[in-house]
């Protein structure tokens, strides 16, 4: 066979070869080119390189060495496609169907009911001030709810009206309650358990449910929610408290905010304020605020000349319902699934 | 507190712009709640808290402003000129229910002209009342200057016509059950035990403190009048006006601790306007019952407290001023203190500390500063935080909405369905929500009535739980309140026992979670086959199961619902919270499937506790498959389960004789244990 014969039908199946790999669109092509062209038995390559039996003596060497840059050649077309073809698993008909702008597959999340997200993000900020999270139980007695908050007997407060005092034997017949109890009306109750077994110095947060008898409607629920700071060290004064109000505020709000104390009155601080809040551009009711009464001090067995304390308190459902312009309180406790999906 | 521009000028210079003021009012304690116009002058709306009675009047208000613009206060101060016969000859007060009524006082003015009152005053009345009541009108002029000492002074008065008076007494006393009392409003009220009544010989003539009479109150006929200054127990009137739904400018001053010494300047200052405007003649003296038992004790302040607890100093000499400009009596005084004796109209200030306050608000909360440097401290997360915040990053991954539901049920739903005791629920006296009274002792009845609320919503998928507290009651004591988790899903029951499961290994929990069965107690909303009492090692976790037909039905719910309820008392306590490395073994696993055959009866459980232990350590895990049947070549009463074991050793690769050699081993164990026997061999 002539040298250039031999020559040109090499490039040929270079050629051949490299046009066939480049158009496998999937391994399965691959392969069968694979096999066309790199045959270990019947790969048209392996008759070529047959052929160089029928090949002068002389022009064997640049045969050779025309074939081996040959085979060089289609083993790389080979390889490159072989790198292509595993980066797309698809095949031709595949690809041509493939719409990437079809919505996913959808894996359902859960929400976090609003009330409990506003929740920890309160914890969670009163957390970095250093005040540690409590909790206490829901149903209390006189003395937790009233009495040890400095709240006396003919204090309107304690009005069967303002309450949900649990039925006795008395008031329903075959109730074995113990007389006195009521479903928390404030989590201040928490406070007091913890300051009667516990010395000072205390930075706690107290939060839950808390039950007064309104009339459901946009803006009131008998049942809510509470969240409470209480301070107590051996000089805490109400510039702590107004500091740790802004800190609070600024890190909720996510802006530097000023806080403005109005005089107000609640049995258990003295003095006792309405906290505000200065925000895009307008004061807004933070919560009730003071310094711990130093007969609530006494009652848990604090020395009012050793120690000092501030406690504030805020209603959450208030802050959530203007952080996410909620206009009606229900929608809280109807659990739309539609509404719980929106936070 | 609604208070005329007009009238407060008598008090004190209003040069100050009048919305300047309100802002200044609103930060020292009288919160501004609004103003408007009521024919040429201002009605302002004053929000006053409870432990200022004394800014009940204008007078009280117009010394606020007194001591915030440091100006003089103006006050009348009545001198009614007494020219008739004793007043204590031919009439008596006596109390019979001091406990009702401490004190009670009497004047008596005869030969009054009734006619109308001052246009001045009318006008000042309108402003403070026609805001609120829009048919207010004035009446004559007694009555509208007892009204009008009542706005200026907070002291309520009322003028009786002497003449309709029975016997030439009164006599304050407790109510007769049932009594009937017609009233000035021309209503009829039924009268409790425990409320006081003014009354004459023969007949009541008003209920004390909240409203008069229509009998004996002054008409144009009257001529001699009767003018009361009182003082009732403020707890007395609550409960009176709350029974009776009837609350007066009157009794809503009585509520609150009223100023001692302003019964007698009251009722000398009515008198007074009375012999101005109305003629007559006022009897010599005053008829008094009872006393005041209040007595003003002397309060000290030390100035160092002044820094601790409000934060900023002050100096001595404007604590000093603003104390004495609110009407205290300063007494001895040290270079380190300040003593002095609160007014009769500020009962409020006792202590020290309603002393600093006082201070406080009037030298001006803006100046205590918002920056001081509170120290850190340490902050602790509970482990309680720490599974409630797993419980809902796992259930929300899995699909769960968590929702919040109200603690306080229908006595229906615990009766229905009480899964935790069997005891009766606790009971509040008054609903929560209509027909709510009952402390809920299960949280499924609560996420039932969501899913009902979301299906008429047609919300497609309701996948829901609750963390909340249960209330089981105890024998003794205070009831148990029990946080819980609840379920409920679309889902079959292994799928909810799936997420349960999936909860479970979030948490760490090594301990094994095994099944019981179910309780009676279930029965008022569990499908009777598909449920189960859930535990952990030997400790009740809760309940899984299927909503029963009645169930559904009960909750008008139209497809099936799986419920469950989890302790979470017990998942806190068998949390792992800090997980601890674990070495694992870098040799590859090796599986082996197996197809038994076994009779109905043998459970999943027994049957993977004999695998577990004839595998031994080198079992990794053992996965069921599937469970199916094949009566015909089985023979009836068996099934076949599908199950996976995968084989690890820590320091070899495992071969697959050993592999084959263990598997030969568990199925020995299932023909001895369960007299099943691998299918195929």
């Amino acid at each position: 066979m002539a040298l250039q014969d031999f020559l040109n039908q090499l490039d040929e199946l270079g050629t051949a070869a490299e046009s066939a790999f480049g158009e496998a669109t999937d391994a399965e092509a691959l392969e069968a080119a694979r096999v066309i062209f790199l045959g270990a038995k019947k790969g048209r390559l392996k008759s070529v390189q047959q052929q160089m039996g029928s090949i002068e003596r002389d022009d064997k060497p640049t045969a050779g060495k025309a074939f081996n840059a040959t085979k060089g050649r289609i083993e790389a077309a080979f390889e490159a496609a072989q790198q292509r073809s595993n980066n797309t698993d698809s095949d031709s008909a595949a690809s041509s169907q493939f719409d990437a702008s079809l919505p996913g597959t959808a894996f359902r999340c859960g929400n976090v009911h609003p009330i409990t997200q506003t929740i920890e993000e309160l914890k969670d900020i009163m957390g970095r001030l250093g005040f540690s999270i409590v909790d206490g139980p829901e149903i209390e007695d006189d003395w937790h709810n009233f009495v040890a908050l400095n709240i006396p007997d003919d204090h309107p407060a304690r009005d069967p009206l303002e309450n949900f005092y649990l039925a006795t034997a008395d008031t329903i017949s075959g109730t074995k309650n113990p007389v006195g109890l009521l479903l928390r009306s404030q989590t201040s109750t928490v406070q007091i358990r913890v300051m009667e077994k516990t010395a000072p110095p205390i930075r706690i947060i107290s939060l839950g449910r808390v039950y007064r008898p309104d009339t459901a409607d946009a803006t009131h629920y008998p049942m809510f929610h509470q969240i409470e700071g209480l301070m107590i060290d051996t000089d805490v004064s109400m510039a702590d408290l107004k500091s740790v109000l802004r800190l609070f505020a600024t890190s909720y709000l996510g802006d530097d905010v000023t806080i403005r104390f109005r005089p107000s009155f609640f049995p258990f601080t003295e003095p006792s304020v309405e906290a505000d809040y200065y925000w895009n551009g307008q004061w807004i009711e933070f919560g009730g605020a003071g310094m711990v009464d130093p007969n609530v001090l006494k009652a848990v067995g604090y020395d009012p000349e050793e120690v000092t304390g501030f406690a504030f308190g805020l209603g959450v459902e208030r802050l959530c319902m203007r952080r996410h312009g909620v206009t009606d309180i229900r929608e809280f406790y109807k659990n739309d699934i539609r509404f719980l999906a929106q936070f | 507190m609604l208070v005329s521009w007009d009238w407060l000028k008598q008090y004190v210079a209003l040069d100050m712009d009048r919305e300047e003021l309100e802002n200044r009012l609103a930060m020292s304690g009288l919160n501004h709640e609004g103003s408007k116009p009521v024919g040429s002058d201002i009605a302002i709306d004053l929000e006053v808290t409870s432990n200022r009675p004394d800014c009940l009047g204008h007078i009280g208000v117009a010394r606020e402003i007194a001591v915030l613009y440091n100006q003089t206060l103006t006050l009348p101060n009545p001198q009614p000129a007494a020219n008739g016969p004793d007043v204590n000859t031919d009439f008596s007060v006596s109390i019979t229910a001091p406990e009702l009524c401490p004190r009670y006082t009497a004047r008596i003015i005869r030969g009054v002209t009734i006619k109308d009152s001052p246009t001045w005053m009318q006008d000042q009345l309108r402003t403070v009342f026609s805001p609120i009541n829009r048919d207010w009108k004035p009446i004559n002029n007694v009555a509208d200057i007892t009204n009008y000492v009542l706005m200026e002074a907070g002291q309520p008065l009322h003028a009786f016509d002497l003449d309709k008076l029975d016997g030439g007494k009164i006599i304050v006393r407790a109510a007769e059950q049932g009594e009937s009392f017609a009233a000035i409003d021309h209503r009829e009220y039924e009268l409790q035990a425990e409320m006081c009544v003014i009354a004459d010989e023969s007949k009541p003539i008003a209920i004390a403190g909240v409203m008069g009479g229509s009998e004996t109150e002054v008409s144009e006929q009257t001529v001699d009048v009767l003018i009361e200054s009182a003082d009732f127990t403020a707890m007395s009137i609550r409960a009176t006006s709350r029974a009776l739904n009837l609350h007066s400018p009157s009794s809503y001053r009585f509520e609150r601790a009223l100023d001692p010494a302003g019964i007698d300047w009251a009722s000398q200052r009515c008198c007074e306007l009375i012999l101005e405007h109305c003629g007559g003649e006022l009897d010599e003296g005053v008829i008094e019952a009872g006393k005041s038992t209040w007595k003003a004790e002397p309060v000290v302040l030390r100035l160092s407290q002044i820094e601790r607890i409000l934060g900023i100093q002050i100096n001595a000499e404007e604590v000093r001023s603003i104390l004495i400009a609110l009407g205290n009596a300063e007494s001895t005084s040290t270079a380190d203190s300040i003593t002095v004796t609160p007014p009769s109209w500020r009962r409020d200030l006792a202590r020290e500390c309603d002393l600093l306050e006082e201070i406080a608000r009037i030298h001006g909360y803006e100046k205590i500063p918002e920056d001081v440097g509170v120290p850190m401290a340490a902050s602790f997360r509970s482990d309680e935080d720490r599974v409630a915040e797993v419980i809902r990053t796992t259930l929300t991954a899995n699909g769960f909405d968590e929702s919040l539901t109200g603690s306080v049920v229908p006595l229906a739903w615990t009766d229905q369905f009480n899964p935790w005791v069997t005891t009766a629920p606790l009971r509040t006296i008054s609903p929560m929500l209509q027909g709510a009274d009952a402390l809920r002792t299960s949280l499924t009845p609560s996420l039932l009535e969501v899913r009902r609320i979301n299906q008429s919503l047609a919300n497609p998928t309701v996948e829901l739980f609750e963390t909340a507290k249960i209330y089981l009651p105890q024998a003794e004591g205070l009831p148990q309140e029990q946080k819980t988790v609840g379920l409920t899903s679309s889902g079959d029951f292994y799928h909810l026992k799936g997420v349960i499961e999936s909860l479970l290994a979030k948490l760490k929990i090594t301990t094994p979670l095994s099944v019981a069965d179910a309780k009676e107690e279930f029965d008022g909303l569990l499908d009777s086959q598909q449920r189960c009492t859930l535990l952990l090692g030997k400790e009740p976790l809760g309940f899984l199961g299927q909503v029963s037909k009645l169930g559904l039905k009960s909750f008008s719910l139209k497809t099936t619902a799986m419920v469950a309820e989890l302790k979470i008392d017990l998942l806190v306590n068998l949390a792992t919270l800090i997980p601890q490395h674990q070495d694992l073994s870098a040799f590859p696993a090796i599986s082996r499937d197996l197809n038994v055959v076994l009779q109905e009866s043998v459970r999943w459980d027994q049957l993977q506790a004999t695998i577990e232990q004839a595998a031994g350590e080198a079992l990794e895990v053992v996965g069921y498959q599937e469970t199916y049947r094949a009566p015909d070549q089985d023979g009836s009463n068996t099934k076949r389960v599908l199950f996976n074991v995968k084989f690890r050793r820590a320091d070899a690769t495992m071969t697959g004789e050993e592999a084959d050699a263990i598997r030969d081993t568990i199925v020995q164990a299932i023909a001895a244990n369960h007299d099943g026997k691998l299918l195929g061999v």
